[in-house]
């Protein structure tokens, strides 16, 4: 039983990884099967669900479902293209940061989804190729969105796994290397696209004549609608010394939100990404059946043989091993299956320097190939439906030397911060 | 009561190595909001819509923005669209519908037009095309029917 359960998901992981079959159906049929053949039971397979993911991801979509309309995204990203002043290094560095500040408090999805069209339309008015921007934006993204507790799906399963971690553990020990490593990359990124980059400085100055705030201006209900939206934010800050879930928080800043939107509440629940909560859904089941059937702990045990039980090499192996993982398949699937192994190799006593491995190891190796991460497949889908394909090995050029230097940063942090 | 094939169908369909230009033509002339594309043996393979020809003719990106009150008209970087539609052939960019059948019942037309959210359907009996059944063309028929009952 303990190899079926393992066959299952390993089989459904490399069909996710093919993109043979939506992830979510692929995700069903594995935990329907080893509901079925008997690895584990209907109960066990509901009691398996981390619902507190699954509220704090439904939360989080209401809330950027109702503050897009208000066109906020759309006027940070013109206006910091307006600040850069036709300078192609500050125009990728502006959009970097932006993207990757974004990517902190939103999903990294979700902020590509929002920054990456308007990332064409400039480019278009600037006359020059978007892929270079939407490149470094993806690489922001995955980037900044290690920052925070709700940046990153991998993030949002560590976080709502370990009650012991809050927002705030999260922003202290991650932001600072995640600005960091955002800092080197879009500088690397920025002198390597440079040359292919001249902006005419009559076209920068057609953009600097446009109007930012001109969608701010024309929607509803903009100020109550932000103002919640940063009262959300100040929320997650404070959920743990108020002994309040982020999964709350998340849940009732969009309950708030649905009051204060202008968004009828049909629109905004039509925009929630039912297909990703249903994925997330399937692959706890299964890899409630790898707990069950002990491969888990089968798991957990040889890693701590290789590395000796030493706390310093388990959490470079669980880094690096991480984010090829997530290179490789999906960080997702990849960080929901870790999460029981790194509970197991702690043992009793709480080790948070092997979760902040585990989030910079999934959230990183997200950036290395096209597939490793929901934000890089979607937003090289829109630049190939805006005509301007990048292939896998162009992706891969980029992503894995990027990914290859966030490690050796990350590395190098562990070591002098954390362990 | 009527089926589609006794319905004023339009014959508006246009061979798919014709050319952009050609077809929009065909469009125009035609009144329908969209025509079917036929392969060499006159088989329908496709349909270009009033729809696929604002998105073709417009930046692809702008399906996926909400906000563009700030964009203006930038007439060369429009022309340079144009241009390149223009030398394509329709076949490029038809896409696949779904189709009705000529002894298919109005409400199931009414149905599937509703559903797909086309404004047009082509009709076909066996891989024959008959015409393209339009939204108002449908309802027309409904309310003169009333009319003279």
């Amino acid at each position: 039983m303990e190899l079926l359960a393992l066959a299952i998901f390993l089989v459904a992981l490399a069909l996710i990884a093919l993109d043979w079959g939506h992830r979510t159906s692929v995700a069903f049929a594995g935990a329907a099967l080893m509901v079925v053949l008997g690895v584990l039971d209907q109960e066990h397979a509901i009691e398996s669900v981390d619902w507190a993911t699954i509220g704090l991801l439904a939360g989080m979509m209401v809330i950027v479902a109702l503050v897009e309309p208000t066109g906020i995204f759309t006027y940070l990203a013109l206006r910091v293209t307006q600040v850069s002043r036709g300078r192609p290094v500050a125009l990728m560095l502006l959009l970097a940061g932006v993207t990757g500040v974004l990517s902190a408090f939103l999903d990294n999805l979700t902020a590509i989804l929002l920054v990456v069209p308007i990332t064409l339309a400039i480019a278009d008015m600037l006359r020059i190729t978007p892929i270079p921007l939407v490149l470094v934006q993806v690489l922001a993204s995955n980037i900044g969105g290690t920052a925070t507790l709700i940046g990153d799906p991998p993030n949002i399963l560590i976080g709502t796994h370990r009650e012991e971690l809050s927002f705030t553990d999260f922003i202290v020990n991650l932001a600072p290397v995640s600005l960091f490593t955002l800092v080197v990359v879009s500088v690397l990124l920025a002198l390597v696209f440079r040359r292919g980059m001249q902006i005419d400085p009559e076209r920068a100055r057609a953009v600097e004549q446009l109007d930012p705030a001109a969608d701010l201006r024309q929607a509803k209900h903009v100020k109550r609608t932000l103002a919640v939206l940063g009262g959300t934010i100040v929320a997650f800050f404070l959920h743990a010394p108020l002994h309040v879930e982020p999964a709350v928080v998340a849940l009732s800043g969009a309950t708030v939100m649905l009051f204060a939107a202008a968004d009828e509440v049909e629109n905004a629940l039509e925009r929630v990404e039912w297909a990703t909560l249903f994925f997330f859904i399937g692959l706890f089941v299964m890899v409630g059946g790898l707990v069950e059937q002990g491969v888990i702990d089968d798991v957990a045990t040889w890693l701590s043989d290789i590395t000796g039980d030493s706390s310093t090499k388990e959490s470079l192996v669980i880094l690096w091993g991480s984010a090829a993982g997530s290179a490789l398949v999906d960080n997702i699937p990849f960080t929901t299956a870790m999460l029981p192994v790194v509970d197991a190799i702690q043992g009793s006593e709480f080790d948070e320097g092997l979760w902040w491995a585990l989030a910079l190891g999934a959230c990183f190796g997200g950036n290395a190939t096209l597939i490793a991460a929901a934000a890089n497949v979607a937003a090289t889908g829109v630049l190939k439906r805006a005509g301007h394909p990048v292939s896998f090995g162009r992706f891969l050029a980029i992503g894995l030397p990027v990914t290859l230097l966030s490690l050796m940063i990350s590395t190098a942090y562990l070591l002098l911060f954390q362990l | 009561m009527p089926r589609l094939r006794d319905l004023p169908l339009v014959d508006a369909s246009v061979r798919a190595d014709a050319s952009v230009h050609e077809a929009v033509s065909a469009l125009f002339a035609s009144r329908s909001p969209a025509i079917a594309v036929l392969d060499a043996e006159g088989h329908p393979v496709g349909v270009f819509a009033e729809r696929d020809l604002l998105q073709a003719v417009f930046p692809g990106y702008l399906a996926e923005m909400r906000h563009t009150s700030f964009l203006p008209d930038d007439s060369a970087a429009l022309d340079e669209l144009a241009r390149q539609v223009r030398s394509r052939s329709i076949g490029e960019l038809a896409r696949t519908s779904e189709v009705l059948r000529g002894d298919d019942s109005q409400v199931h037309a009414a149905e599937r037009l509703m559903h797909t959210g086309e404004d047009a359907l082509p009709v076909v009996d066996g891989e024959r095309f008959l015409g393209m059944l339009s939204v108002a063309a449908l309802c027309q028929a409904r309310l003169d029917r009333a009319q003279e009952e």
